[in-house]
């Protein structure tokens, strides 16, 4: 049987069979300002409403900078089968930077410029034998290759 | 001038503390503080602590009531300030205000720190929910503080051609000036084969590139233009200070968020350079006044990249100026002479004190061994969680 697989924050981004992996944002719709992650209230100063709806951002981006992590990383941090990792900074599509795992990249061919696009990737099974899940990034052209959800 | 002094200046050796508690550092770092201002005790009318979250304060952030409940309770003013690693010159600008408001003649300033081991992990206290960055930065990937660092110093290379030996340049500068402070942790002289030799921690920076976390403890007397004329010693005048918090649509990624929204024109740690523009206007100071700079190097990323975001080079002349001794003890810009974090180590509330400490004994010409010559303007910069920059500038 199949291991259930749920974000490791609920509602940070969407997990779903059909419709994919998705970072869940907010846009003000007054200045049509985006966010990542979700805010209460609009943050822009030149704004004064908070009006603010969900929204996904965009699933694609290109990647601003990145780090290899060599040291395990404290609590709150739980992955099972921790081993040096990357992780990126990508100038989504729609604006926002944020940052995230890059997956399935060797260390020597991330380069500064590259095209990733969005995926998940397990981090560890939690008590209730759930696969606990995190958003990540991956190359573009590799992406076919993965699916939207890592195995 | 602003009419608000330094009288005295004080500090004990930093390092991994085993006999002294948070209270004994604090209290040994202002004991020496009061005695190089030939005061004592009865003299002070204000005390303000930088308040630590790892150790001491009765576990409320009230440091400042417990230096004076073990020493002096005679219904002194206790002010405890919180600012992360900018603690100190948050601490510093509300002695600063204390004095300039007339309600205080003479005011302690105070950070010590005993710090855990390792990476600074999180507090408790948080939202744990999906708009809390920390929570988020930490359960989804794990993203420690010098990899945020690490990101600007990957990009710097991408940008500026910024070399490996470069960053190791940054780390010799600060170990050469550390090896003559007294208070300074590592004191010994390294070679870029060393640094570049010493465990990568997050790439592209190695161990000795990343500051350590340290125990320390620094302290300062304040006091008003009155107070100054009558006091034996001679008086350090404060001749700016500026805090500032960040703005919005910063570039730089910052601790410890994982999502931003960036706007052009905003200049990179918009917290530091508007705390340093602060200062210096008041100081009515330029750039090329300025003899000496304490900033935070928390990496040698930042010794490469702060002095350019500040305004005291173009953006990318960074490596040039190390490389050609432009930021050593007799250079342009004496960058650090203190030795810096990379060699005195991370104590969050003590080190903005230090800076300023250090900027005091240079300016006095006292700073033997590491001394700048003819040291006539210091500024200190620092950067703390939540998007608190500080900045002081100090005239001779």
């Amino acid at each position: 049987m199949k291991t259930d697989q749920v974000p490791v924050i609920p509602g940070l981004f969407e997990l779903n069979n059909s419709s994919g992996v998705h970072l869940v944002g907010a846009r003000c719709n007054t200045c049509r300002e985006l966010y990542f992650p979700t805010t209460q209230t609009c943050r822009n100063p030149k704004c004064a409403r908070d009006d603010l709806e969900s929204v996904w951002l965009a699933l694609n981006g290109t990647l601003y900078s990145y780090t290899i992590q060599y040291y395990q990383p404290p609590a709150l941090f739980r992955i099972d089968n921790w081993e040096p990792y990357a992780i990126g900074l990508i100038d989504l599509d729609d604006g926002v930077r944020v940052s995230g795992i890059l997956s399935g990249i060797a260390f020597e061919d991330i380069r500064i410029g590259d095209r990733v696009t969005l995926g998940a990737l397990p981090l560890y099974i939690d008590e209730h034998g759930v696969q606990r899940m995190t958003y990540a990034f991956f190359k573009l052209d590799l992406a076919a290759s993965h699916g939207a959800v890592a195995q | 001038m602003s009419g608000i002094h330094i009288l005295g200046a004080g500090a004990i050796p930093w390092g991994k503390q085993t006999v002294m508690t948070q209270l004994q550092m604090a209290l040994a770092a202002i004991n020496a503080a009061l005695r190089d201002a030939e005061l004592s005790w009865k003299d002070i009318d204000g005390v303000v602590a930088a308040s630590s979250r790892f150790e001491g304060g009765m576990g409320w952030g009230l440091h400042a009531n417990e230096i004076v409940q073990a020493i002096s309770e005679r219904g002194v003013p206790c002010i405890n300030v919180g600012g992360a690693c900018a603690a100190g010159a948050i601490a510093f600008q509300t002695a600063f205000s204390m004095i300039a408001s007339g309600q205080s003649e003479a005011v302690v300033v105070i950070g010590a720190e005993r710090m855990p081991k390792g990476f600074i992990p999180r507090p408790p206290g948080g939202q744990d929910d999906i708009t809390d960055n920390d929570f988020i930065r930490w359960v989804t990937m794990g993203l420690t503080n010098p990899a945020y660092w690490a990101m600007e110093a990957r990009r710097r290379i991408y940008d500026y051609q910024t070399t490996h030996e470069s960053l190791a340049e940054a780390v010799m500068l600060m170990r050469k000036n550390a090896a003559n402070n007294p208070n300074a942790r590592f004191r010994k002289p390294v070679t870029a084969a060393e640094v570049l030799a010493s465990p990568m921690v997050t790439d592209p920076l190695h161990l000795l590139q990343i500051c350590p976390v340290s125990d320390g403890a620094a302290a300062l007397v304040l006091c008003s233009d009155r107070f100054a004329a009558r006091a034996a010693k001679k008086s350090v005048e404060v001749a700016g200070v500026g805090i500032a918090s960040g703005t919005y649509g910063d570039p730089a990624h910052r601790i410890p968020t994982v999502g931003g929204s960036l706007k052009n024109g905003v200049p990179h740690t918009s917290e530091v350079v508007s705390a340093a523009e602060k200062a210096m206007s008041m100081a009515g100071v330029e750039h090329g006044d300025v003899d000496v700079l304490e900033m935070a190097d928390n990496t040698a990323w930042h010794l490469l990249a702060w002095p350019e975001m500040l305004g005291f080079v173009e953006p990318g002349q960074g490596d040039w100026m190390l490389h050609n001794h432009k930021y050593d003890l007799d250079g342009e810009l004496a960058l650090n002479p203190s030795g810096g974090f990379l060699s005195f180590g991370e104590a969050t509330t003590a080190q903005a004190v230090l800076q300023i400490c250090e900027l005091v004994w240079q300016l006095r010409g006292e700073a033997s061994g590491r001394q700048v010559p003819n040291a006539r303007v210091g500024m200190s910069a620092v950067l703390g969680l939540g998007a608190n920059g500080g900045s002081v500038v100090l005239k001779r």
